[in-house]
């Protein structure tokens, strides 16, 4: 009350206040987290998590699930394809063997990635991990088939993703973070869709359509043929889908796709993203997390901006 | 404890073996201490990974090169020139520096008093190499390599080339048979491309012979995280895609499900 702010009086902002973030319901100590299942307890042996603002896990699906045929991945000129096919042990064993040995091991936010194969399915999750303590939110992975339409990813239908997101939303009062696939005509309807549904925020891109032939054979260098493509090649097509659904809607990106370094980071915060995800990156230099923080803490500094004042500032 | 860390070491000493094979050694007590035979390291030329950053484009993965030799704090890596990133492996020399994360993997299993035969094929060499110095004092070792012409063979017991340059003609799995019961084996420890290890282990399932590979596979992590690497291990009935960089590079030949690969 009648509190008068005397701009000459601000103290110089330290890093750690620039790097500050939000993510929906989450507090961030700094904007970046790690792409579901580029990262995981193991990646720790080479850094303190402590330079991230959360940790996204690998995705997990109701049942176990044996992954994709071998070859799996091949490096392209310009990124990595891979088709693991959601290699994972399922929820009961994710719940009674990973989650405790996360929750000692982290000491930052715990995001959960899930898939589902139907709607009763992700509520189904959601209300198992509900029940379970040192978990701040959930990613949800819409890019995976829906048995309930024709095996057609959810993540194509804006109708699907707001009934799919409304049931969600009224399961749980942590993050709930809708993951995008860059892989649809309209991505802004979609986000708008989740948003409608009252997701707490957007992740994206996961990963594009890619593949790879040995010209010499003609053998395709995934077993499965198409892959997912990610890593740098599909930088200006995530900066663009930050871009697009930054337009589109209120709620909070957290924004992935070829991001390597700070400077790369600071592109898709200018472009609307409230935190970024390291995913291939982290293959091609574990030490990637520190060193974007670092260099973006520094940025941040010498320019005294905050994340939250050049959010979404692109010039056009 | 044996952690998998990421380090940069100097390159103490280059061997050049022929236009295509050559190799790094590094001189490290502890991580020396740390490996075993049939473990590997992910490694880069960090030259090739600060020009790629300072040129702006992107560095590309670490290759998985096992041990070649381990002793006394030195470490070598027999490389072979097949790809991007051992081209530029290939191109350093003593003094240059080495992107290592590792000792990674589990190994071979090491016996004694047992009938070894060693069975390797083109770069299935180094790993071999390691493991017979730590199997000779203690077991009876025979060890047969084959490669595709003369520049793939190395020092061993028995050589076989595809085009008949150099040892025997053909492949070397046509003559593990022979061997098997000239020396009794009871064990034998396999290494080289998919192919020859499926029919070593088909030979050795056959006579019903205790045998270890090491695979192969394209990794992105090296380190358990990305799933990229998994092989089909188990029972023909129940068997589950496991890590080749964690749960692996050596398995029992009889469950690796070949005929899913």
């Amino acid at each position: 009350m009648g509190t008068v702010v005397n701009d000459n009086k601000k103290t110089r902002p330290n890093a750690s206040e620039l790097l500050h973030s939000k993510l929906g319901v989450l507090e961030l100590k700094t904007p970046l987290t790690v792409a579901s299942g580029t990262f995981d307890l193991e990646s720790l042996e080479f850094f303190d998590p402590a330079c991230l603002g959360a940790f996204v896990c690998k995705t997990i699906t109701r049942q176990p699930k044996k992954g994709n045929p071998p070859p799996r991945l091949y490096e392209t000129e310009a990124g990595l394809l891979n088709s693991i096919g959601l290699q994972n042990p399922g929820l009961d064993a994710f719940i009674a063997d990973k989650l405790p040995v996360y929750r000692e091991s982290l000491h930052i936010p715990l995001i959960v990635s899930i898939s589902g194969s139907s709607i009763a399915e992700f509520a189904e999750m959601i209300e198992s991990l509900e029940a379970c303590a040192g978990i701040s939110g959930y990613e949800i992975n819409v890019s995976c088939p829906n048995v309930e339409n024709e095996g057609i990813a959810f993540g194509i239908s804006s109708e699907i993703v707001y009934k799919l997101v409304l049931q969600l939303s009224s399961l749980t009062q942590r993050e709930l973070c809708i993951k995008l696939s860059p892989n649809v005509s309209n991505i802004a309807e979609i986000a708008q869709a989740a948003e409608a549904g009252k997701a707490s925020s957007i992740a994206l891109i996961n990963s594009v359509y890619g593949m790879a032939i040995d010209y010499r054979t003609g053998k395709s260098r995934i077993k499965k043929g198409i892959a997912g493509y990610t890593g740098i090649g599909i930088k200006p097509v995530a900066l663009a889908l930050t871009h697009k659904v930054a337009q589109a809607v209120d709620i909070p990106i957290l924004a992935m796709g070829g991001i390597y370094t700070w400077q790369d980071a600071l592109e898709f915060i200018w472009a609307g993203a409230s935190a970024i995800a390291l995913g291939t990156a982290n293959f091609v230099n574990p030490l990637a997390a520190p060193e974007l923080i670092m260099g973006l803490g520094e940025f941040l500094l010498q320019q005294e901006l905050s994340i939250s004042e050049i959010r979404g500032k692109v010039k056009i | 404890m044996n952690k998998t860390l990421y380090r940069q070491r100097a390159i103490q000493l280059r061997e050049e073996l022929s236009d295509e094979y050559f190799i790094l050694w590094i001189w490290d007590e502890a991580l020396g201490a740390a490996g075993k035979p049939g473990q590997f390291y992910n490694v880069r030329a960090l030259a090739s990974f600060k020009d790629a950053q300072n040129s702006g484009k992107i560095p590309k993965l670490f290759s998985p090169i096992s041990i070649y030799d381990n002793q006394g704090g030195r470490i070598g890596f027999m490389i072979k020139k097949v790809g991007e990133g051992t081209l530029a492996l290939s191109k350093l020399r003593a003094g240059d520096t080495l992107e290592l994360i590792g000792p990674s993997g589990n190994g071979f299993p090491i016996f004694s008093g047992k009938r070894v035969l060693l069975v390797s094929g083109g770069i299935g060499y180094p790993p071999l190499w390691y493991l017979q110095k730590e199997l000779i004092n203690h077991n009876q070792v025979y060890w047969m390599h084959g490669g595709a012409r003369q520049g793939d063979i190395f020092p061993c017991d028995e050589m076989w080339t595809e085009d008949g340059s150099i040892g025997r003609h053909g492949r070397v799995c046509n003559g593990m048979r022979e061997n098997i019961a000239r020396y009794d084996v009871d064990l034998i420890y396999s290494c080289g491309p998919m192919p020859m290890l499926a029919s070593a282990a088909q030979i050795s399932q056959e006579l019903g012979i205790e045998h270890y590979v090491s695979l192969e596979s394209y990794m992105a992590c090296g380190i358990g995280v990305c799933h990229g690497c998994a092989v089909p291990i188990g029972s023909k009935d129940t068997w589950d895609y496991l890590r080749v960089c964690k749960e692996g590079p050596v398995f029992k030949a009889e469950e690796v499900r070949w005929e899913l690969l």
